[in-house]
């Protein structure tokens, strides 16, 4: 079966479920194609067979690369599902080891916002890949966070990767790259972003992970699309508790009902999935305060409730044009937050 | 027969001389026999039946003869009853009451029917007009001390006929009395308890002449520390000096001669007139102008009408305000400092650890963006000002004004070197600067982090600058840029 049919297949872009049912019933990738070029797979009309050169063209213009698997730099976390995607359409660089997904309502409230900004942070500060699905609300929010910490993100679309949705998460898709980071997609350049298109999505999200944690959610939505994945896939599954009769957390709330582990804030995730990832690779809230040096380090220590900068220098017993320079420093880190005329650690928001 | 005489008018701010030419010719015939030309205002055209009734009450007889007095430059307009004494000077010399040789002076004064000198505003710049010109300043005695503060050879005069004996060198005239010290409002940093944050923006404001802006709730100091900000500048030279009583003497106050910045905290009901400038006829300056080379504070920024918030704008950037009137356009200086002061949110209390705010956050939001905008902008350095704390108001005061002015300086004479204050830095100059590696890094930071605007990176460039010529450093580094970042990142 060769690689250029492989791809060719994925070219015509049909329902990952679909492709991989045909490749089976027909014994290869190339029949596929011929099959399909003579109009004889049904609803496939002819000229959705990309010619080979046209399909790279395709691709060098929206700057991916086909990754399928088997090959070497193909995640082994989304080898091992029991339908793993046969390609994935890769910008930037994958995460060599799982991450842990954050995900949630487009419908979010202020509340899951701000917790999936701060996980965001954490996880990223943990040194561990995010794995989202860069939609509005939750997932934007949890990319975010990343970024804000300088981690590395991953974002699965529900589109080709020429195709941004929504749009104006533009920044957050080039910041995503520039830190390192990926965008990938089953799907390939091109594709609009139907709605059907998006729980097959979500088991590459969940499969990437070790780890996934469910922010806010209906109870219906693509979040527990993700968290039923997670479940089959034997992944970790994690929930944020909200009001009970809030209906951006009743899918939440549910969940943990039927067992998945509440979360009582960033440092408690970090604590919960350390069991599930190993310890942190970079640094934990807690260990971070030795990792930053000097005034930095002194600073950060005296935010643990919020506080006025004129305190924090009387606390440190050092000039408040120091201990300015190094909230600032801190803010820009991440590592606290300032606003109303007090500054605090990040995990206290 | 023909003489002139020497006095002052005010353009702007700026004194200049008016010759005052007094022409008697031919008899009199009909009613036109005493003329003023030379844009006068009313006041000036009833100049006439004064000096008439003042050189009769010297014992001079009237001339019965065809008098034109104009008043030079023609164009230039003139107001008040101040040209009186120069006038009823030049029409006796005309008529040889006075010989040619007594008319090098520079004369102001108000007449009397009786002869008497009365003292007017504008003494300043009769003062700064004699002593270019190198001539006895004749004033009435009471505005003696005014024009003294030019360091000119001031002569006060009670009558006319004084002034006559003056100018003919048969007397010396009245000694001036001296002018009365300023009131001292400017508060000593010492007496303010607690507040780092809010002593170390006025320390880096001052020292780079940075706009501040002081949030807080009531109660917190931020007016007392706004008041201290002239205690902490450089004094003034005594040119500057001069300049800023001029400004007050054209505004008809009694010009200070202290060497401290003035310091002018207009309430925000006061009219745009008042602050900017303005009035019917000639121009008067307003509060802006009055804070020349000083302080302009703004107490409850939100509380003044945005239009004149919007207005403030282009003056202050530009160290001059522009005012048009009828014939007339002048710029006056006001080359300011801002401070502003302004509560957090309207009941004031929002991030106030023991009094609750009362506010819906949409209140909040609306009171934020009325001081939004490109005035807030042009604000280098925004801080809070928390309340202090019992345990602070027992302790010990904190550093004197004194201190900090010394450091003040030492950062004003690097700036000097580079031939501009920090505040007016442009992009190219900022650009043209030392910056480490760190600085850079953390500008950029700032930005991806929507922490910074295109315009709030120059300003915490200029900031950052400031308080690295505070540090005596040669290359502003990472540590001053982080500095001037939390030193503006309020609202």
């Amino acid at each position: 079966m060769s690689r250029d049919d492989r791809v060719g297949v994925a070219f015509l872009g049909l329902h990952p479920d679909r492709a991989r049912t045909e490749v089976e019933r027909h014994g290869s990738a190339s029949s596929v194609l011929r099959l399909a070029a003579r109009a004889r797979l049904d609803g496939v009309a002819p000229h959705r067979v990309v010619p080979p050169a046209d399909r790279v063209k395709a691709m060098e213009r929206a700057g991916c690369r086909p990754v399928l698997l088997g090959d070497p730099d193909y995640p082994g976390a989304l080898a091992e599902l029991g339908d793993p995607p046969d390609i994935l359409f890769v910008r930037g660089s994958l995460p060599l080891s799982p991450g842990v997904a954050v995900v949630g309502t487009r419908r979010c409230t202020g509340y899951g916002r701000r917790l999936a900004t701060a996980f965001g942070r954490s996880i990223a500060g943990a040194g561990w890949p995010l794995i989202s699905g860069l939609a509005r609300g939750i997932d934007g929010a949890a990319h975010r966070g990343t970024l804000e910490a300088s981690g590395i993100g991953v974002a699965v679309l529900g589109s080709g990767s020429d195709v941004l949705y929504p749009p104006d998460h533009r920044e957050l898709h080039d910041g995503l790259l520039e830190s390192g980071g990926a965008v990938i997609t089953e799907y390939p350049p091109g594709t609009r972003p139907d709605g059907w298109r998006f729980p097959p999505r979500n088991r590459i999200i969940s499969g990437l992970s070790a780890a996934v944690v469910v922010v806010e959610a209906a109870v219906t939505g693509g979040a527990l699309v993700t968290a039923m994945r997670a479940g089959e896939q034997g992944r970790a599954l994690f929930a944020v508790p909200g009001d009970v009769d809030r209906e951006a957390s009743v899918g939440c709330n549910m969940l943990i009902r039927d067992g998945a582990i509440p979360v009582l804030g960033a440092e408690d995730l970090i604590e919960a999935l350390s069991l599930v990832l190993g310890p942190p690779r970079r640094m934990s809230p807690a260990a971070m305060a030795a990792s930053i040096s000097g005034v930095d380090a002194l600073v950060l220590a005296a935010t643990g409730t919020p506080v006025t900068a004129d305190r924090v220098a009387e606390i440190v017993g050092l000039p408040v044009s120091e201990v300015l320079g190094a909230i600032a420093r801190l803010e820009l880190a991440g590592h606290v937050v300032t606003g109303d005329g007090v500054v605090a650690a990040a995990d206290q928001r | 027969m023909f003489a002139s005489v020497t006095s002052s008018a005010l353009v702007g701010v700026d004194p200049r001389p008016v010759r005052v030419e007094a022409h008697v010719s031919g008899t009199a015939g009909g009613r036109d026999r005493f003329n003023i030309v030379g844009l006068p205002d009313a006041s000036i055209r009833e100049a006439r039946q004064r000096v008439q009734s003042a050189i009769l009450a010297t014992g001079h007889h009237f001339p019965d003869r065809r008098i034109t007095v104009n008043l030079a430059p023609a164009d230039l307009p003139k107001v008040g009853s101040a040209y009186d004494l120069p006038i009823a000077l030049g029409v006796l010399a005309a008529i040889g009451g006075l010989p040619p040789y007594a008319t090098k002076v520079v004369a102001l004064g108000e007449l009397a029917l009786d002869g008497a000198v009365r003292a007017v505003r504008g003494g300043l710049a009769a003062g700064i007009v004699a002593a270019r010109r190198g001539m006895p300043c004749i004033v009435g005695v009471d505005g003696g001390a005014e024009a003294a503060l030019s360091g000119a050879d001031v002569r006060g005069v009670t009558s006319l006929a004084h002034a006559m004996a003056v100018c003919r060198g048969e007397d010396r005239g009245l000694p001036v009395p001296e002018a009365a010290p300023p009131i001292e409002t400017c508060l000593d940093l010492s007496a303010v308890r607690g507040q780092a944050t809010a002593r170390r923006a006025l320390e880096v404001a001052a020292a780079g002449g940075h706009h501040l802006l002081l949030v807080g709730p009531p109660g917190a100091g931020k007016t007392m520390l706004a008041r201290a900000m002239p205690g902490v500048l450089p004094d003034l030279s005594p040119t500057e000096a001069l300049e800023v009583a001029q400004a007050h003497s054209a505004a008809g106050r009694p010009p200070a001669v202290g060497r401290r910045p003035p310091f002018r905290s207009p309430h925000h009901s006061a009219t745009p007139a008042a602050i900017l400038g303005g009035g019917s006829g000639v121009p008067v300056p307003g509060e802006l102008t009055l804070a020349d080379r000083g302080v302009l504070f703004l107490d409850e920024l939100a509380e003044f009408p945005s239009h004149l918030l919007d207005t403030l704008r282009q003056p202050i950037e530009e160290g001059r305000v522009h005012i048009a009137r009828k014939g007339v356009s002048v710029a006056f200086p006001c080359r300011v400092q801002l401070v502003a002061a302004t509560n957090p949110c309207p009941c004031g209390y929002l991030g106030d650890g023991r009094t609750p705010c009362r506010c819906s956050r949409p209140a909040v939001d609306r009171y934020r963006t009325r001081l939004s905008g490109p005035l807030l902008d042009r604000f280098d350095l925004r801080v809070t000002v928390p309340r202090v704390e019992a345990a602070e108001l027992l302790g010990a005061g904190g550093e004197p004004s004194a201190a900090i002015r010394s450091r003040v300086l030492a950062a004003r004479r690097v700036q000097q070197d580079r031939g501009v204050l920090n505040r007016s830095l442009s992009r190219d100059q900022l650009d043209g600067l030392p910056w480490d590696v760190d600085a850079g890094r953390m500008l950029a930071l700032a930005m991806d982090r929507q922490a910074l605007t295109g315009r709030g990176w120059d300003r915490v460039r200029k900031t950052a600058r400031t308080i690295a010529d505070l540090e005596g450093a040669e290359q502003a580094g990472g540590n001053h840029v982080a500095e001037a970042l939390a030193l503006r990142s309020v609202l």
